[in-house]
């Protein structure tokens, strides 16, 4: 059994590298506009599908199909929220939350009108996995990982360095603060969520290119996504990594221990127990 | 006191509000007697089975040309009203009140999911509407439907009976199952057992749960025991992502998947050297058959599934069944179905040639598209043919049939 234990923590690793890219959007959007939006599930599909489009419509590489699934993801995530969610949000987290969902709901349906239910797969080869020792790797998986930590770099370099990234966190951190010292709240908003869903589209594309995507592509990956950022801490970057590495890697491990019917409850169980004994997730509610 | 005698009395108003229902309700009665017979058809249009709805209706609606052509069912003309299931429970249920409800059909004919046909089966039995279906699972036949189902499709416990069998019969040494959960993948892995027991194999099984992106950990599971067959218990979706990885595993023994899940869509969805060498099977059309060359006419075609095919026979039955009893009620199909299906006479194998025979007084057997169509007081039918196909370069090739 502990034979296992290597080759389950390889793809643990990467899964959670993968879900950490949503993660961060979502969390983002969080620790700015202080709602959970749940509408990260359409974004994630819409990305997936809009980097669909450019690599097998227009025969784009990989690099240029994450580009454009952010693009697309960010432009439908600002417009939305400017008019959908924005008017609910001083009416409660709770409300914006639920309109969050409905947004959900119907920018998916969208995605099937225009594209139908079928699966697809993206113009890539598949190659077998190389093995070493008892471990084996995907030259694609390592391919994603490599492109999922080099886009968290950036997002990393956004936040500390830029002067967009600095205002975000200080709202974060204190938006009647920010708001004093000039920083426009409504702007910052916009760009919380135009980065925010950006990078759920950019995860969309990462979670597409290893298996198939289909319009429920997004409402799949959304718990795992939702469980990192609980995990992690609300709110808090970082966090959203070492969430979204301890729910990766938890969900391959209790293959251990449980049926694989249950892999999904790990999620939950994780949200359970950090609420529990760490309310505030393992990293707190610091933005950056 | 005049105003005591303008006092309506309770039972003077029930009385009314009756006489005014009976009155409203009385254009449905003159239009159900005087004119049409009214039927159903109850496929995924859309949905994981929208890829066999659309030409399962379309048989239904060739046939019911045909028949109305020929002068309909003892004079009355048959109305065809066909509803989209979405391949989805809570869609075929609102379908189906409103084709039983507000059509008032006599008979539902094509649900392909089970969970669909399992949700739409009461609303059936209730309202005494015969229900003509296409799914598998076990349990179908087992609901107290009193003798409203009619099921053309072989259950799954002989599909994965059958499928054990060959994958024995191939040379199999070591079999495995790997499926999502289903209510059919664990009574599956048990006939798998039951079999491979009498030759003294084992059989490793894994079910894992639906809608995941990937399924290495699985894969590396189910790969420890070393099989040299698969049973793919999945669905079109989630089968796609499973060979992918079992690929990039590097698994190179056989596969057997079910003809449903492993289709042209897949095929179409996944690289050739990831698909080649899969077998597929499913129970075959009567391929050969009059039915089943009259039904290649009609639609024009070199070759059918076998959905359609059973869709054929599902209009061909009760056509005839209604013939037989002279009555266009779902009891009167019901009641006769078997006497125009089985139990010998002249055989038959599309309706406007068993409609002559039954206005001349002949006994008729129903042989259909799909098969003999001879029915179990259960409502399954008895013995049917298997097709296994196996994909060679990106196109499925006939192996053989049993």
């Amino acid at each position: 059994m502990l034979g296992e234990f290597p080759q389950l923590l390889v793809n643990g690793l990467v899964a959670g590298i993968l879900i950490a890219v949503p993660a961060i959007g979502f969390t983002t959007i969080y620790a700015v506009l202080r709602f959970p939006n749940f509408a990260v599930a359409s974004h994630v599909t819409i990305g997936a599908f809009a980097g669909y489009a450019v690599n097998v419509y227009l025969g784009w590489p990989v690099a240029l199909a994450l580009v454009a699934a952010f693009l697309a993801a960010g432009v439908v995530g600002a417009v939305t929220d400017e008019w959908v969610l924005k008017p609910m949000r001083p009416h409660g987290a709770l409300t914006a939350a639920i309109a969050a969902i409905a947004l959900t709901v119907v920018l998916e349906n969208m995605i099937r009108f225009g594209f139908g239910n079928d699966l697809r797969g993206y113009d890539l080869p598949i190659f077998r996995d190389w093995r070493f020792g008892p471990v084996r790797v995907g030259p694609q998986q390592l391919e994603n990982a490599g492109l999922a930590v080099l886009i968290m770099a950036l997002v990393f370099g956004f936040l500390a360095f830029t002067r967009a990234g600095k205002a975000m966190r200080a709202v974060a951190d204190n938006p009647t603060l920010a708001a004093i010292k000039g920083i426009d709240p409504d702007r910052i908003g916009r760009s919380a969520s135009f980065v925010g869903m950006g990078l759920a589209g950019v995860g969309g594309v990462l979670l597409g290119l290893d298996t198939s995507i289909d319009p429920l592509t997004g409402f799949r990956a959304v718990l795992t996504v939702f469980a990192a950022a609980v995990v992690g801490g609300l709110g808090s970057i970082p966090g959203a990594v070492v969430g979204a590495l301890v729910v990766g890697i938890g969900e391959e491990l209790s293959l251990l221990a449980v049926a694989p019917t249950y892999r999904s409850a790990i999620g939950f169980v994780a949200i359970l127990v950090v609420l529990t004994l760490r309310p505030r997730g393992l990293l707190g509610e610091r933005a950056y | 006191m005049t105003s005591y005698r303008f006092r309506p009395h309770r039972r003077a108003v029930l009385q009314g509000a009756t006489a005014a229902a009976a009155l409203l309700a009385a254009p449905a009665i003159v239009r159900a007697q005087a004119g049409t017979i009214r039927l159903g058809t109850l496929t995924p249009l859309t949905g994981a089975g929208g890829s066999y709805g659309p030409s399962m209706r379309d048989a239904v609606a060739l046939v019911v040309k045909d028949v109305n052509a020929a002068g309909g069912v003892g004079g009355q003309k048959i109305d065809l009203i066909s509803e989209d299931d979405q391949t989805n429970p809570e869609a075929g249920v609102r379908a189906a009140h409103k084709l039983i409800d507000v059509d008032k059909v006599s008979a539902i004919i094509g649900t392909w999911a089970s969970s669909v046909t399992t949700a739409v089966a009461p609303l059936c039995w209730e309202s005494k509407t015969a229900l003509f279906t296409v799914s598998g699972a076990d349990s179908i036949t087992a609901l107290p439907h009193q003798g409203f189902i009619f099921r053309t499709q072989p259950n799954s416990q002989l599909q994965v009976h059958e499928a054990s069998k060959f994958m024995l019969g191939e040379g199999g040494r070591k079999l495995a199952y790997i499926g999502p959960q289903t209510p059919f993948a664990q009574s599956s892995i048990d006939i798998m057992t039951a079999e491979a027991k009498k030759g003294g194999q084992g059989v490793d099984s894994l079910i894992y749960e639906n809608n995941k992106t990937s399924y290495r950990s699985e894969v590396d599971k189910i790969l420890q025991g070393n099989p040299d067959w698969l049973l793919l218990g999945g669905y079109t979706p989630d089968t796609i992502i499973l060979l992918k990885d079992l690929y990039k595993a590097g698994y190179k023994g056989k596969m057997l998947g079910f003809a449903y899940a492993v289709n042209a869509k897949l095929l179409e969805a996944l690289p050739k050297e990831v698909t080649e060498g899969i077998y597929t099977f499913e129970p075959s059309p009567a391929i050969g058959s009059a039915a089943h060359g009259h039904l290649l006419k009609m639609l024009g075609k070199s070759d059918v599934d076998p959905y359609t095919a059973q869709c054929y026979d599902h209009i061909n039955l009760a056509v005839l069944a209604m013939a037989k009893a002279k009555a266009t009620s779902g009891q009167a199909i019901h009641d006769s179905v078997r006497l125009i299906s089985q139990g010998g006479g002249k055989e038959v194998s599309d309706a406007v040639t068993g409609l002559k025979a039954v206005a001349a007084g002949e006994k008729i057997d129903y042989s259909g598209a799909s098969g003999p169509c001879d029915f179990l007081p259960s409502g399954d039918i008895s013995g049917t043919k298997f097709r296994f196909d196996q994909v060679k370069d990106g196109k499925f090739v006939t192996k053989k049939i049993t």
